[in-house]
């Protein structure tokens, strides 16, 4: 177990600059989840963590030691892969033990710590079959215990959920907790599913462009999100995006005077939840007509489009990962029926909103 | 699915006809060597010789030093291959991994090696082993089946590694491993199937030189290989085909028992299961 702290770390090639003065102190024991879209550099600062990539500029130090220069063997991490990367020609109990015989481990305590480490994650019946006589969770585990087999200071993950079927990863997930809760090891886990970095963090750190977005618990995440991109990566659906004009600590909203932070003023991004939107009247209500309605059973998602005044951004519109366009999704709970094209009472507290400055995206408290 | 029956004849038609084409100058070598030397011109041709003369292999075994060059093609072979997987493992590995300036350019400049005919390179070849005083020795023949497999090899091997995910080595790595002992505790015995491929298409090919064999070791006698030994059983003016198909069959039979031996590598699927 260790403090891992990273200090200004920089990756580029030539001039791309995948990674822009990257600096996190990770507590001793604390699980911290890397989230971001694709190319944000989350998997590359965590390459560079595990020593596989040389960083441009910048320092780490795991356990108060400098690493920086240091090999990935003799940093004293251990690091799970997303394709498992099980060595294919040694049984499990070879693959597990790997590690331990290249630092000359005896082999009766290698032979000790694999047993222990496969009882844990009850692969103990499996320690001499080949990988390829694994199903996929059968890896994942056995990947698992090549890293705990180590006791190493800090455990480097690299999305390695992400091969699994939705219903396994759910179960991994989870004993991916119950293991951090059990070995209390400093973890760091990369991620592009924002539902496993909720879960299953201390502190999520997001990044886009190479670039830290925000770090903070995930409620905080939630609750107070940093900036426009923070705000519509978290969550599920997305915050919904409308475009309003602030002045004097009001705006209007659905035709509504609703109150914002003193701070905005001019031309100011709001953002909702769907889930902050209720079914029936409230303290700022206002009727939308359904153009799509999704029903899960115990809650529906109603898709219906925002008014002329409060179109959404066309930056926001034109995303590639948000599709709806100029549609708002509303996410109801027991709301009754609600039918396409019939006209439905909705409402929403505005202490629940969101604003933002359009030009910097930042957000206005 | 399940194939209409004229598509299946088709298939199997297609099949026979493949693997008679194959088979069918080995069928003729062996009908040549058994056949009594008098009979082999006669029309029409004899699909099976009367009297099969199994005698011919002991007779040739008795009045050619076979063992002798089939144990210098076995020396060559296995001394240009050795030197050739050592040197191609590092290189193909090297251009599979590594980016370093120049690296495309030499990959393309050793591609560009292996489409020069072998014949090109006797004459400067000649020359250094003249000048080193090898002409006639077994390096020679060792070093200059080296030139022509290496360039194969290096492009086979860089092909197979590419396919092996990075995060093997990157996970030996983390285990404790240089790269170069990823290299060879994990990269290495997982390409058991891509090494003994290359290392059989490399001894095939040094196995099956006449060429360079003929160039060097003409005045060696003592050092001729298999092939180089053959031809030497061709008069000037007459020619025992018989004991030649003979000797044609000894010679071959070799490769075969290599390819044997290594068959349950060329079709293993040993990085099966190492990642999704």
């Amino acid at each position: 177990m260790a403090r891992i702290v990273i200090d200004q770390v920089r990756k580029s090639y030539g001039a791309l600059h995948v990674l822009k003065d990257f600096s996190l102190d990770i507590a001793d024991g604390e699980f911290v989840v890397l989230v971001g879209p694709s190319g944000c550099g989350k998997s590359t600062m965590l390459k560079i963590l595990a020593g596989l990539e040389e960083a441009s500029g910048g320092t780490i130090r795991i356990g108060g030691r400098d690493v920086t220069d240091l090999a990935p063997g003799d940093r004293d991490i251990a690091m799970v892969f997303q394709n498992y990367a099980l060595y294919p020609h040694l049984t499990v109990a070879a693959n597990m033990g790997f590690g331990l015989k290249m630092r000359g481990t005896p082999a009766d305590v290698i032979t000790r710590r694999v047993q222990e480490a496969a009882r844990i994650l009850d692969v103990e019946h499996l320690l001499e079959r080949r990988p390829r006589q694994l199903s996929g969770g059968q890896r994942q585990r056995v990947a698992l215990g090549r890293a705990i087999v180590r006791e190493p200071a800090a455990f480097l993950m690299d999305e390695p959920l992400s091969n699994l079927d939705a219903k396994l990863r759910v179960h991994m997930r989870a004993e991916i907790g119950a293991l951090h809760q059990r070995l209390g090891v400093t973890t760091i886990y990369v991620t592009h599913d924002q539902i496993e970095a909720m879960t299953m963090a201390n502190r999520i750190v997001i990044m886009k462009d190479g670039e830290i977005q925000q770090i903070a618990d995930p409620e905080t995440m939630f609750e107070r999100p940093a900036n426009l991109f923070v705000a519509g990566f978290i969550g599920s659906p997305g915050m919904n995006f409308l475009s309003a004009r602030a002045q004097g600590g009001t705006t209007r909203l659905f035709g509504e005077a609703v109150p914002v932070p003193p701070g905005a003023d001019g031309d100011v991004t709001i953002g909702l939840r769907p889930e902050h939107i209720e079914a029936g009247p409230g303290a700022v209500t206002f009727m939308a007509r359904p153009s799509l309605v999704e029903s899960l059973g115990s809650e529906k998602y109603i898709y219906f489009e925002a008014p002329d005044d409060n179109r959404p951004p066309g930056f926001l519109k034109q995303s590639e990962e948000d599709q709806r366009g100029s549609r708002l999704i509303a996410r109801l709970v027991n709301a009754g029926p609600v039918r396409i094209g019939e006209n439905v009472t909705l409402s929403f507290d505005p202490a629940r909103l969101h604003v933002f400055d359009p030009a910097t995206g930042k957000a206005i408290r | 699915m399940r194939q209409s029956l004229p598509a299946r004849l088709f298939l199997y038609a297609s099949v026979v006809l493949t693997c008679a084409v194959l088979i069918f100058p080995i069928y003729w070598l062996v009908v040549t060597a058994l056949s009594q030397p008098d009979q082999l011109r006669q029309l029409p041709p004899k699909f099976w010789p009367d009297e099969p003369r199994w005698s011919v292999f002991g007779k040739i075994l008795e009045e050619r030093p076979i063992f002798l060059w089939l144990g210098n093609s076995a020396l060559a072979a296995l001394g240009a291959v050795t030197i050739s997987m050592v040197v191609s493992v590092l290189a193909g590995y090297s251009l599979s991994r590594f980016r370093v300036r120049g690296g495309q350019s030499l990959g393309l400049f050793i591609l560009t090696a292996k489409m020069l005919p072998a014949t090109l390179l006797v004459i400067p070849l000649f020359g250094i082993f003249r000048m080193t005083g090898l002409i006639g020795s077994m390096w020679s023949i060792i070093l200059a089946h080296a030139t022509l497999i290496i360039p194969f090899t290096t492009w086979m091997l860089k092909g197979y590694f590419d396919t092996i995910p990075r995060e093997l080595e990157q996970a030996a790595m983390v285990d404790g491993c240089s790269p170069l002992g990823a290299l060879f505790r994990v990269i290495l015995p997982v390409s058991a199937p891509g090494l003994a491929a290359t290392a059989l298409y490399g001894f095939v090919l040094s196995w099956s030189d006449y060429a360079y064999a003929r160039t060097f070791l003409t005045n060696a006698q003592g050092n001729w290989t298999a092939n180089l030994g053959i031809t030497t059983m061709k008069g000037e003016y007459i020619s025992n085909w018989a004991d030649i198909s003979a000797a044609s069959i000894l010679v071959a039979l070799p490769i075969l028992v290599v390819y044997l031996f290594l068959e349950r590598y060329l079709v293993g699927g040993l990085t099966a299961g190492s990642d999704k």
